[in-house]
C-alpha cells in the first residue's frame, strides 16, 4: 500500500476568467483523516470534483493510491468512495434500491450488496421505512444514505464534501465514530467542513485554501506553532483559521455601520 | 422591540405583492438560457391579446342579439362559457407544480383580512380573470346596446358574478395547492389529468357514432343546470330584460348566496393556511421499525447475463418507470392510440359507411407513429437523473454501460408496446401481406437503432432537467427536439421510399431485404459508437452535471 494517497501537483481550473483553483500542491498520507477548510468560494467542492473525476481539471496532476487520475480513473474510481456536493442520489428510489443500485455500480455481487445495504441502512438508522423514496427523507436522512452509499464498496480514500452538514448530533455521532474506526483500518478521509469544532476534533492534517490558493497545510499542531510564533496564543482551529483567512479580522464584515442593530 | 412603527396599508401591500410577481417574471426573463421563453412569452401575449379581443367581439355580439332578439334566456349561455373558463384555464396553466407561493407572504405582518383580500386580489390579476373581465364587460356593452333598460341589472349581476368566480377560483386554487402538496398525489393528479387529455381524442369518434342516442339526454339535463350560478346570473338578466323584478332579485340572490358559500369556505381555508397549516412533503418519523427482511440478492439473478452495472442501470431505469406516472402512461398510449385512430379511419372512409383501412398502409403507419412517440424519450435520456447523474461520472464504470443499460430499458418497452399495439391492431384492422409485415419489422430496428445513436448524442449535448409529476416548466431543450425531429424526418422519408420501392420495381421483398441490411448496419453502428459516446460523456460531463444539478 503506497504511503501517500493523494498527491496533487499544480492543480488549476479555471471557469473563464475565473480561477476557482490555482495551483494547489497537496499531499495527504494513506491513513489521514484529513481536513480541506476553506471560506465560501474558495475552491474547496470545485477540487473534491477534480479529485473525484466530476471535473476536469485545466492544468495539473492528480495521483490518488499511486496511480496517476488522468490514465487510471476507473481503477482510482474503485478505491475511492464519494460524498459530493449535493449527495448525488437517485430521488426516486429507496434507499435500500439505491444502495443495490451503487454496490452494483461498484461490482458488488447480489448478495453482499444485499448484506452491506441491510447493515448500513441498520447502522444510519434508515431501515424503518423501506418502501419511502429519497425525495420524501428529509435532508438528514438523505446525508446519511449518501454516506452509506459512498462506503458500500469498502473504499481506501472517501470524499466527504460537508458530510455532518443537516445531521442531527445522535447521528453525527454515529457517523464520526464510523469513519475514526475507517481511518483506523487505514481508510484515507478527505473532508470538507464549515464545522471547524468537527474538523478539529477529527482531523489530523488541515489545508486551508483561500480564493483558490492552498494558504496553510499540515498537521494541527504544525498550524498551532506557526500561528502562535507570530501572534501569540492562538490555539483552536477556528483562531487559526480566522488568523490565516481572514488575516485577524481584516476580512470580516465591520458591525460600525449596522449601528441600527448592534 | 421591533422598529416596525406603522404597517403599509391593505392597498400598498397589494401593490408590493403585485410588484413582487413582476420583478419574478423580469429577472427570470433576464437569463440568458431564458431569452426562448422572452420570445414565446411575446407571441403567446399577442395570440392571448387577439384571442380576448375576438372573443370580446363576440360575447358583445352575442349579447346584443340575444337580448334584441327576445332570447334573453341565451344569456345564460355566457355566462357559462367565462365561469368554465375561469374555473378550468387557471387549473391547465397552474401544471401541477410548485410556483410563487401566495401563503409565503405569511411570514410578513398581515391579518387574516389583509391576508384574505389580498388572496383574492391576487386571483383578479390571473389571465382567465382579466380575460373574463373583458367579456364580462363586452357582454355589458353588447346588452346595453340591445337595451339601455337591463344596465343596472348587467352591472349587479356581473359584480356578483365576478365575485363569485375570483372568490371559487381561489378556492379551488387552495384545495388544489394543499392535494398537489404530497407528491404522490401530484404524480396521480397528473397521470389523472393527462388520461383525460388522451380521452378527449375519443370524443369525436364517440359523438359521431353515439351523438342522436345521447341528444334527449342532454336536452333533459340542462333543467338541472338551473340552480348553478351562471344560469342564475342568465335567469336574472332575462328576468330584468322581461321587467320581471321578481325573477330578476330571485337570480342575483342566488348568485349572492354563492358568494358567501364560497367566501366563507374560502375564508376558512386561508384561516387554516393562516394558522400554520402543513403542507410538507417529508413524512414524519415512523415510531414502529417495520423491518422487511428481503431474500431477493440471493434468488438467481434474471439479469445475470448483463454487465452488474448495465443491469443494475437497467433495474433502475425500470423502477423510475414505473414511479413516473407521466412516463409510465406512455405505455397505455400505444394501444390507446392504435384503438382510436383505427376508429377514426373506419369513419372517414365510411361517407356513412364504415369501412376497414387497408393493413398494408395503416400497419406500417402506425408502427412508424408508436415509433415517433416511445423514441422521443431517448433524445433527453438524463432528463430524469437529477443529482444522481454524479454517480455515472464517480462510479468505477465506462459510459458506455450506462448508455446500454438506458437503452435496453427504451427497446424493451418498444418491444412490450409494439407488439400490444400489434395484437390491437391485428383485431381491429388485421395484419399486413408477409412482406409487408417483415419490412416493417425490419424498418423499426432500423429506425429505433439508428435513432438511438442520435438520442444518446443528443442527451449528453442537449441535457434539460425534468421533475416528475410537473407539468410547469418542464420542457426539453429547444436544440434536443430539433434534432429529434430532424432525425425522424430524414429516417421517415427513407424508410417511407424503402417500403414504396417493392410497390415500383415489384419485387414485393426488396423492402424487407434492403431494411434488412440497414438494420444490421444500424446495430453494428450502434455497437461502433458506444466508445465514441463514452469520449463524448467525459468531455460533456460538466454541463451535463451542471444542467441536471440544479
Amino acid at each position: 500500500m503506497p504511503d501517500v494517497a493523494i498527491q496533487i501537483e499544480k492543480l488549476t481550473r479555471r471557469f473563464g476568467g475565473l480561477t476557482a483553483v490555482d495551483a494547489v500542491d497537496l499531499q495527504v498520507a494513506a491513513g489521514q483523516f484529513f481536513g480541506f477548510l476553506g471560506p465560501n468560494g474558495a475552491g474547496k467542492s470545485t477540487t473534491i470534483k477534480m479529485l473525484t473525476g466530476l471535473l476536469a481539471p485545466t492544468s495539473g496532476r492528480m495521483q490518488l493510491l499511486g496511480l496517476d487520475f488522468a490514465t487510471h480513473s476507473i481503477e482510482v474510481k474503485r478505491q475511492i468512495g464519494v460524498v459530493p456536493e449535493g449527495m448525488g442520489l437517485f430521488e426516486r428510489l429507496t434507499g435500500s434500491e439505491y444502495l443495490h443500485f451503487v454496490g452494483q455500480m461498484y461490482g458488488l455481487d447480489r448478495v453482499t450488496t444485499r448484506r452491506r445495504s441491510e447493515e448500513l441502512l441498520e447502522f444510519m438508522q434508515l431501515s424503518d421505512r423501506p418502501k419511502t423514496v429519497i425525495a420524501d427523507y428529509s435532508h438528514g436522512m438523505q446525508k446519511k444514505l449518501a454516506l452509506a452509499a459512498a462506503v458500500i464498496h469498502g473504499p481506501r480514500i472517501l470524499f466527504l464534501d460537508e458530510p455532518f452538514e443537516g445531521v442531527d448530533a445522535l447521528a453525527a455521532g454515529a457517523l464520526k465514530e464510523l469513519l475514526g474506526r475507517m481511518t483506523e483500518r487505514g481508510v484515507t478521509i478527505f473532508l470538507t467542513s464549515h464545522v471547524l469544532e468537527i474538523v478539529e476534533r477529527l482531523c489530523s492534517h488541515v489545508a486551508i485554501i483561500d480564493k483558490g490558493r492552498l494558504v496553510a497545510q499540515g498537521s494541527l499542531e504544525e498550524l498551532r506553532a506557526g500561528i502562535a510564533g507570530e501572534a501569540g496564543s492562538k490555539t483552536t482551529l477556528e483562531e487559526i483559521f480566522l488568523s490565516i483567512v481572514g488575516q485577524g479580522g481584516a476580512q470580516r464584515p465591520q458591525l460600525e455601520e449596522l449601528s441600527w442593530l448592534t | 422591540m421591533a422598529d416596525v412603527v406603522l404597517l403599509p396599508g391593505l392597498l400598498r401591500q397589494i401593490q408590493l405583492v403585485a410588484g413582487l410577481r413582476w420583478r419574478i417574471l423580469r429577472n427570470r426573463l433576464r437569463k440568458k438560457n431564458n431569452r426562448m421563453d422572452l420570445i414565446g412569452l411575446i407571441f403567446s401575449g399577442v395570440f392571448g391579446a387577439l384571442m380576448v379581443l375576438g372573443l370580446s367581439v363576440a360575447f358583445c355580439f352575442g349579447a346584443h342579439t340575444f337580448l334584441s332578439t327576445g332570447r334573453a334566456g341565451w344569456m345564460a349561455l355566457l355566462f357559462w362559457i367565462i365561469f368554465i373558463w375561469w374555473q378550468l384555464f387557471p387549473v391547465f396553466v397552474a401544471g401541477f407544480g410548485t410556483s410563487f407561493e401566495f401563503r409565503t407572504l405569511l411570514r410578513f405582518p398581515l391579518s387574516l383580512g389583509a391576508f384574505y383580500l389580498i388572496g383574492l386580489a391576487y386571483g383578479l390579476a390571473d389571465f382567465s380573470a382579466i380575460a373574463a373581465l373583458c367579456w364580462l364587460l363586452a357582454m355589458t356593452i353588447g346588452a346595453t346596446i340591445a337595451m339601455p333598460d337591463v344596465l343596472p341589472a348587467m352591472l349587479l349581476l356581473c359584480g356578483l358574478f365576478v365575485l363569485m368566480n375570483v372568490t371559487l377560483e381561489r378556492l379551488i386554487g387552495s384545495w388544489l395547492e394543499r392535494l398537489l402538496a404530497r407528491r404522490r398525489s401530484r404524480e396521480i393528479f397528473l397521470a389523472i389529468f393527462v388520461l383525460m387529455m388522451v380521452s378527449v381524442q375519443f370524443i369525436s369518434p364517440m359523438v359521431q357514432r353515439y351523438g342522436k342516442v345521447a341528444q334527449p339526454w342532454i336536452g333533459r339535463m340542462l333543467p338541472y343546470l338551473a340552480p348553478f350560478p351562471p344560469s342564475l346570473a342568465g335567469g336574472a338578466i332575462a328576468g330584468a330584460a322581461g321587467h320581471h323584478v321578481g325573477e330578476l332579485f330571485l337570480g342575483a340572490a342566488g348568485v349572492l348566496v354563492y358568494v358567501l358559500l364560497f367566501s366563507g369556505l374560502l375564508w376558512l381555508r386561508f384561516a387554516s393556511q393562516y394558522a400554520g397549516e402543513e403542507l410538507a412533503e417529508t413524512a414524519a418519523p415512523a415510531r414502529a421499525l417495520v423491518r422487511h427482511a428481503s431474500a431477493a440478492g440471493d434468488q438467481p439473478d434474471t439479469l445475470s447475463r448483463l454487465a452488474p452495472q448495465v443491469a443494475a442501470v437497467l433495474r433502475k431505469e425500470f423502477r423510475y418507470l414505473t414511479r413516473n406516472g407521466f412516463a409510465f402512461l406512455t405505455l397505455l398510449l400505444p394501444p390507446l392510440l392504435v384503438l382510436l385512430f383505427s376508429s377514426q379511419m373506419k369513419m372517414v372512409g365510411s361517407s356513412g359507411r364504415f369501412r376497414t383501412p387497408s393493413p398494408d398502409l395503416f400497419f406500417p403507419g402506425m408502427m412508424a407513429y408508436l415509433v415517433l412517440i416511445l423514441m422521443a424519450p431517448a433524445y433527453n435520456a438524463f432528463a430524469y437523473e437529477g443529482r444522481g447523474v454524479q454517480t455515472y461520472f464517480t462510479a468505477p464504470l465506462p459510459f458506455r454501460n450506462v448508455f446500454l443499460g438506458k437503452n435496453l430499458m427504451l427497446v424493451s418497452v418498444l418491444v412490450f408496446e409494439i407488439l400490444l399495439s400489434m395484437a390491437v391492431l391485428a383485431f381491429r384492422v388485421g395484419l399486413p401481406s408477409t412482406p409487408r409485415f417483415v419490412a416493417t419489422l425490419a424498418a423499426i430496428v432500423f429506425t429505433v437503432v439508428g435513432q438511438l445513436v442520435i438520442a444518446n448524442w443528443s442527451s449528453l449535448s442537449f441535457p434539460r432537467k425534468l421533475e416528475f409529476g410537473q407539468m410547469r416548466g418542464q420542457r426539453q431543450s429547444g436544440m434536443a427536439v430539433l434534432v429529434a425531429f430532424a432525425a425522424q424526418i430524414v429516417l421517415g422519408a427513407i424508410s417511407t421510399t424503402i417500403l414504396f420501392a417493392g410497390g415500383w420495381t415489384g419485387n414485393r421483398w426488396l423492402p424487407a431485404e434492403i431494411f434488412a441490411f440497414l438494420a444490421a448496419a444500424a446495430v453494428g453502428g450502434y455497437f461502433a459508437s458506444l466508445d465514441a459516446l463514452t469520449a463524448l460523456a467525459e468531455k460533456k460531463k460538466e454541463s451535463l452535471i451542471e444542467a441536471l444539478c440544479r
